[in-house]
């Protein structure tokens, strides 16, 4: 018993180690919030166009670039996303690596959602858009209104997924020499030569972390499933 | 002249549906279309609407060709009634039926609910005005989308199969506003297997069979004195 309180004294107050912990989640917390936001609104903007041109035959040469950006970020692993801007793309800028690890995440977890917009577009029966052609409404005002709405409120859970997804990911940050929360976990054991507290603690904080967000989208869902029952 | 259809042919793949079909259609006129399923009545419906593009021919509507471009400066005035209601569910019966109106500025927004409830009272569903399309029935929901389409003022409203997929009990009241829009000057074309209906509505009634129009008379030419054997066939049929 005096063991674990020693291992645990030494993990945690010896030196202020603690303070590596919340510096740990205030990255993983930073990347994960930034890249959601960007790869949310990337998602949106790469279906969109992809839909478009599905609808109206315009923007090709967009919509190829779409395509092939979404293919090759579902077709190679994050980890190498991550070092290749990392290493190669802004190796030779000042840009700050937690930048790099927002713009990597987002980047890719864009694709997915785009994806998964998709998905909920086409869940969509297309006699809504011809109820939105008969009525006069351009492609924009049939999304933002009527296809858009109801889509998101379809792929909600799906969403979800996706941000659990993304803020796991993040853990491998520490690749390119972010403290998050892992790496932080890394550098006390490194010091303790113990891997039981800093690992259980850095599982805890993800259960909490995944467990909060999922609340979050549970409660999205019903807000927005809203006179959608039918 | 409302319309004027040349030629117009429709294949699905290697499925000829429409058949070199010619049509004029007057102002004002109530049409009322029949025949077998299959024979290309919908398609050849929503043709004259644009959602299905001719393989070959032309529909042209007040002397202009129907296609993507002309299509947009019509906005809204050839209105479309959906077998399946096709409502917004995601907004209430008047956020559905003021949408368009107000997104196109054909009115303000204070114009658009007030001209709404107008409405709404007219089909004694001015209460249901902050209910979203699913705690509606069927009868109901079709009811408001007749409105939505008239909202926007249209010098046309196609009719794709409008009771079909209504329970028996409910199909009089919209056949009742169906009949009642009717008394206004607006050109209105009706697919629908209500035959009775079709002979209290129409001023015209054209009988469709295999991507054809088989016979095309008023209503006492088609009913009461079927030239063809296929619609004497499909008279019998039904009755």
């Amino acid at each position: 018993m005096s063991d674990l309180l020693d291992t645990f004294y030494k993990t945690f107050i010896y030196e202020e180690r603690y303070l590596y912990f919340l510096q740990g989640l205030k990255y993983t917390l930073i990347i994960a919030f930034f890249s959601i936001l960007l790869g949310v609104f990337l998602g949106i903007v790469i279906s969109i166009i992809r839909d478009y041109h599905r609808q109206t035959k315009r923007l090709w040469l967009l919509n190829k670039i779409a395509d092939i950006y979404v293919y090759i970020i579902r077709g190679t692993p994050t980890l190498l996303q991550l070092m290749i801007l990392y290493y190669v793309v802004f190796r030779t800028s000042s840009l700050s690596p937690v930048i790099v690890g927002i713009l990597t995440f987002g980047i890719n977890s864009g694709a997915y959602v785009a994806e998964i917009f998709r998905a909920g577009y086409d869940g969509i029966d297309k006699g809504q858009r011809e109820a939105c052609k008969s009525l006069g409404l351009n492609y924009f005002k049939t999304m933002r209104y009527v296809i858009f709405p109801q889509a998101v409120a379809n792929i909600f859970p799906a969403l979800g997924n996706e941000m659990i997804t993304l803020v796991k990911e993040t853990s491998i940050a520490g690749y390119v020499g972010i403290v998050e929360l892992i790496k932080a976990a890394d550098i006390i054991s490194s010091r303790t030569y113990d891997y039981f507290f800093p690992l259980i603690v850095s599982a805890l904080v993800y259960l909490c972390l995944t467990f909060i967000l999922s609340k979050i989208m549970k409660f999205g869902e019903r807000k927005l499933n809203h006179g959608l029952s039918s | 002249m409302v319309y004027q259809v040349k030629n117009l042919t429709k294949k699905f793949g290697e499925n000829l549906v429409l058949d070199h079909i010619n049509l004029e259609v007057k102002e004002n006129e109530k049409i009322v279309i029949i025949g077998p399923s299959g024979g290309g009545k919908s398609t050849f419906l929503r043709c004259l609407n644009l959602l299905e593009k001719p393989t070959s021919g032309k529909v042209i509507y007040h002397n202009q060709e129907l296609n993507e471009k002309t299509y947009k400066t019509i906005q809204g005035k050839i209105g479309m009634v959906f077998q399946n209601f096709q409502l917004f569910n995601n907004m209430t019966v008047i956020e559905n039926i003021t949408l368009a109106p107000i997104l196109n500025k054909i009115m303000s927004k204070k114009e658009a609910y007030q001209k709404a409830r107008t409405y709404l009272k007219q089909i004694h569903l001015e209460e249901k005005e902050r209910t979203y399309p699913s705690d509606l029935s069927g009868g109901q929901r079709q009811r408001v989308a007749i409105i939505r389409t008239l909202m926007m003022e249209p010098e046309v409203i196609l009719f794709d199969e409008p009771t079909s997929a209504l329970d028996p009990e409910m199909i009089g009241e919209v056949l009742s506003l169906i009949m009642e829009v009717g008394k206004q000057n607006i050109t209105m074309i009706v697919v629908t297997h209500e035959l009775s209906f079709a002979y209290d509505f129409a001023t015209r009634v054209l009988f469709m069979d295999q991507g054809k129009i088989v016979e095309d008379g008023d209503k006492e030419e088609i009913f009461k004195h079927p030239k063809t054997e296929r619609l004497k066939q499909f008279l019998n049929n039904t009755k």
